[in-house]
């Protein structure tokens, strides 16, 4: 972020010289020289900025490169998830169980949403659980009744529904954890951590150098993770100005999905009017943008049963092949909108910032190492061909 | 096999060079072995001559006396006049046959119109391209055991080696011909094919492509590039490279659309799109010009590309561009304007750009008929869309002097219609008088 210091205001008063003014001038002068010496060390800091919607994946992102390049998390660290990945737990099987009841009153078939009766009051009971400020730390017990209740068919066909209800990602991955998750000595693993879900509130930094064949040249990134829903951006989004490059993550799975916020708005489709509105920023000018396009293991799955023109914005998607093909098919094809919607939105006299699109999962750690190998050279070499050196 | 050196005695006089008799001797030079076929069969031996000659081409620093002074080319069966200087049989025979008795350099009348074989030169030049030829021949082979071996270690090698053998790899195919062959018969091209995917850095990816447009890609090599994440790699380092790169991967997108199963989705890229009229932009490489308007020229022939082409802002840049255009650039330009300007959205960008109707005004009569032709459509395009305005910014342009001198010129009869259609167009307008005033040559026309 810019550094904005006037240091004539310090020095403007007019005095006679005498030594009390000297020792004063000096304390004066070494401040501006510190100053100075760290605001040149500032610029050689490469800022990233992740951006997207909620729950796009920036927060996973963020875990992984704290993985790969920082020393990662220690068991302090890890043991800190504990409480949210057991959070997780309780609020999934609540989301099934009370939207299993919604799907039972709503829907024409809803005798596949009934919960068989014996698993009834354990619905009723985990929900209760589900809705406290405070959860109880996962027992043997109350794990084997959240297997049970998961277990039913009815909750079974729910989760089938996922998309129109507010199931997390992570909701399968650890319901299929559940014994070891309750284990009295557990300690999240780095997988665990990276599937666990909080939603982020205000800005959380790191900084780091990527390792490897560039560890020669000591470039030092830091990256910023701010919260994805959608209060007041506006207010906030041009202290980023002079970032080098904004990391805007679209999960593409979502396109039949909702917004936690508000129901009644398709994620897609705010992702889309988001990235708009970020390209359009006048601080983001000059700004390289990295568009990953993210969750592509699950929209791999999904693309191959739900269409992807149940999304306005897909809606003239012609599906080519099935299988493999029809997967990079649908892959193109959304790509192809994102560049559409980079160039209607970005003035021809911008349109010479770097844009690239990158396919990542995530949650996949070698896969982002390799993305971020080429994010990393992509920046370094717009830093040479800015300074005239290539 | 020993490394063939050259003998320091090869100095000859004629260009400030001495021959040492007796080291040429010992060398087998005159009349020895190494020569060749020996010297009853001649024509064995020039044709040899003949191919090695060509072989090198093109050889530096060749011995002055061993070359025709008619062609200035090595002599392949060197004759002498009675005057005593020689030259190449066939030259010196149509010298003579043109009617000249006299000879070329000296200027001497002839009182002998006979040629005399110079046996002793044509041993002398046949043994010295031989030297030049064998050596050749064996850097060739090294250069290609060489290329062999970086192709194997390309299948192993990863990072940093991986690029350093590529980089070596590419210099030798732009220097060596045969190594193209080599690359193809160990099966290179599949190799470096394979090293493009979404996981590319842009290091690898700029010199595999370097190399494979060097090469002649078979169908198959070809569809396999088209593959959509090899063509994003490739639009991506279009991008983002050297003007070197850029080059290359425009030229490499241009060899893939010459294949028969190519889809115009595969340039349906706003980005290719968008980093091709950034290269044809680019005033500090005009060979980079002309590739990119080459390449989209290409594009453009397909229809439904055309509404994208657009879209990038294509048309007002390539009007700004015209002015500073070479001549062969500016008929790509032209052509690719002409073509958008089929379609809606290209015909209200070409009106809605000031500069459309001057520069296109300009270019009527001044370069070529072809470039002549595809202006007068632009214009007819232009017009005809919004007749009131483009019209008479048209005649204030000096458009009406221009297609009288159309009519007037030895263009074809098509262009003539055209230019009398419009000259009707435009003068809807006006009064006679006036529209006759109008097509007075201006001194800015002149």
């Amino acid at each position: 972020m810019p550094i904005q210091f006037s240091m004539g205001s310090f020095c403007s008063r007019q005095k006679p010289y005498n030594e009390a003014d000297t020792e004063e001038n000096e304390q004066d002068a070494e401040i501006e020289r510190r100053i100075a010496r760290e605001t040149k060390a500032e610029q050689h800091i490469h800022k990233l900025l992740l951006l997207g919607a909620g729950e796009s994946g920036k927060s996973t992102i963020f875990k992984q490169i704290k993985l790969l390049f920082q020393t990662g998390f220690d068991e302090a660290e890890l043991r800190s998830y504990t409480s949210v990945i057991h959070a997780n737990v309780y609020q999934t099987i609540k989301i099934l169980y009370d939207g299993a009841k919604e799907l039972a009153q709503n829907e024409s078939d809803s005798s596949k949403y009934v919960v068989s009766l014996d698993n009834k009051d354990l619905g009723e009971k985990l929900s209760e659980i589900g809705s406290r400020l405070d959860y109880p730390y996962l027992t043997k017990e109350i794990t084997n009744e959240i297997k049970t209740l998961w277990n039913d068919a009815a909750i079974q066909e729910t989760y089938a529904r996922g998309n129109i209800l507010q199931v997390p990602d992570c909701a399968q991955y650890f319901m299929e954890n559940l014994e070891r998750l309750s284990e009295a000595d557990y300690v999240p693993t780095k997988e665990d951590v990276l599937y666990a879900r909080v939603r982020t509130t205000g800005v959380v930094e790191i900084q780091f150098s990527p390792v490897g064949e560039s560890r020669k040249s000591g470039e030092v990134y830091r990256l910023y993770d701010v919260g994805g829903q959608r209060n007041e951006r506006r207010k906030w989004i041009h202290l980023f100005e002079g970032v080098t490059a904004v990391i805007f993550c679209a999960a593409i799975s979502e396109y039949d999905q909702m917004l936690f916020e508000d129901e009644t708005k398709n994620r897609m489709m705010e992702t889309k009017e988001l990235f708009d509105w970020v390209l359009k920023q006048s601080c983001f000018e000059n700004t390289s943008f990295m568009l990953f396009l993210n969750k592509f293991d699950i929209f791999e799955k999904k693309v191959q049963k739900v269409p992807l023109n149940i999304c306005e914005w897909f809606r003239d998607y012609q599906p080519m092949a099935s299988g493999k093909q029809e997967v990079e098919h649908a892959y193109e094809f959304v790509k192809k909108k994102f560049e559409e919607l980079y160039f209607q939105s970005t003035k021809p006299e911008r349109v010479d910032r770097v844009f690239k699109i990158y396919r990542t999962t995530a949650l996949d750690q070698k896969l982002v190492k390799k993305t971020f190998k080429l994010v990393d050279e992509t920046l370094r070499r717009r830093n040479l061909i800015e300074a005239g050196l290539l | 096999m020993p490394q063939y050196q050259q003998p320091p005695s090869w100095r000859l006089e004629g260009g400030g060079q001495i021959l040492d008799l007796e080291t040429a001797v010992k060398d087998g030079i005159l009349g020895g072995g190494a020569g060749g076929c020996g010297l009853g069969s001649a024509t064995c031996e020039k044709v040899d001559l003949k191919k090695m000659i060509e072989e090198l081409e093109p050889v530096e620093d060749v011995p002055s006396v061993f070359i025709c002074p008619i062609s200035l080319e090595p002599m392949v069966d060197p004759v002498t006049l009675c005057t005593g200087q020689t030259y190449e049989r066939f030259n010196i025979l149509k010298w003579l046959s043109m009617g000249h008795l006299t000879c070329p350099t000296t200027m001497q009348e002839l009182w002998d119109d006979a040629v005399t074989p110079n046996r002793t030169l044509h041993q002398l030049i046949h043994a010295w391209f031989s030297q030049r030829y064998l050596r050749f021949k064996k850097r060739s082979e090294d250069v290609q055991g060489r290329a062999a071996e970086l192709l194997e270690t390309l299948k192993k090698v990863k990072g940093q080696a991986r690029v350093q053998a590529l980089k070596e790899l590419q210099k030798m195919a732009v220097d060596h011909s045969s190594v193209q062959k080599t690359v193809a018969d160990y099966g290179g091209v599949a190799l470096l094919t394979s090293l493009l995917g979404p996981f590319t850095s842009h290091a690898v990816g700029s010199e595999a492509i370097g190399i494979l447009v060097n090469l002649s890609l078979d169908s198959e090599a070809k569809v396999n590039l088209m593959q959509p994440a090899k063509i994003s790699l490739v639009v991506d380092m279009l991008n983002e490279g050297t003007i070197d790169t850029k080059i290359n991967c425009t030229r490499l997108i241009e060899m893939l659309m010459g294949e028969k199963d190519f889809r115009s989705e595969i340039v349906s890229s706003l980005s290719l799109l968008a980093g091709l009229m950034r290269l044809a932009k680019d005033r500090r490489h005009p060979n980079g010009t002309w590739t990119g308007l080459s390449l989209l020229k290409t594009i453009c022939s397909h229809e439904r590309v055309r509404g994208l082409i657009v879209s990038v802002g294509a048309v007002s840049q390539l009007v700004e561009l015209l002015p500073n255009l070479s001549p062969e650039c500016l008929e790509l330009a032209l052509h690719i304007l002409d073509d958008l300007s089929t379609i809606p959205e290209g015909r209200v960008a070409l009106k809605d750009c000031p500069r459309t109707i001057p520069n296109a005004v300009r270019l009527l009569m001044r370069v070529s008929e072809s470039c002549t032709q595809y202006a007068l459509s632009i214009l007819w395009a232009v017009c005809k869309l919004a007749p009131d305005e483009c019209a008479s910014l048209a005649v204030e342009a000096g458009l009406a002097a221009k297609l009288l001198l159309v009519i007037q010129s030895g263009c074809s009869p098509e262009l003539k219609q055209r230019s009398a259609e419009l000259l009707k167009l435009c003068s809807l307008n006006y009064t006679a008088t006036l529209f006759i005033s109008k097509c007075k040559l201006t001194r800015t026309i002149q």
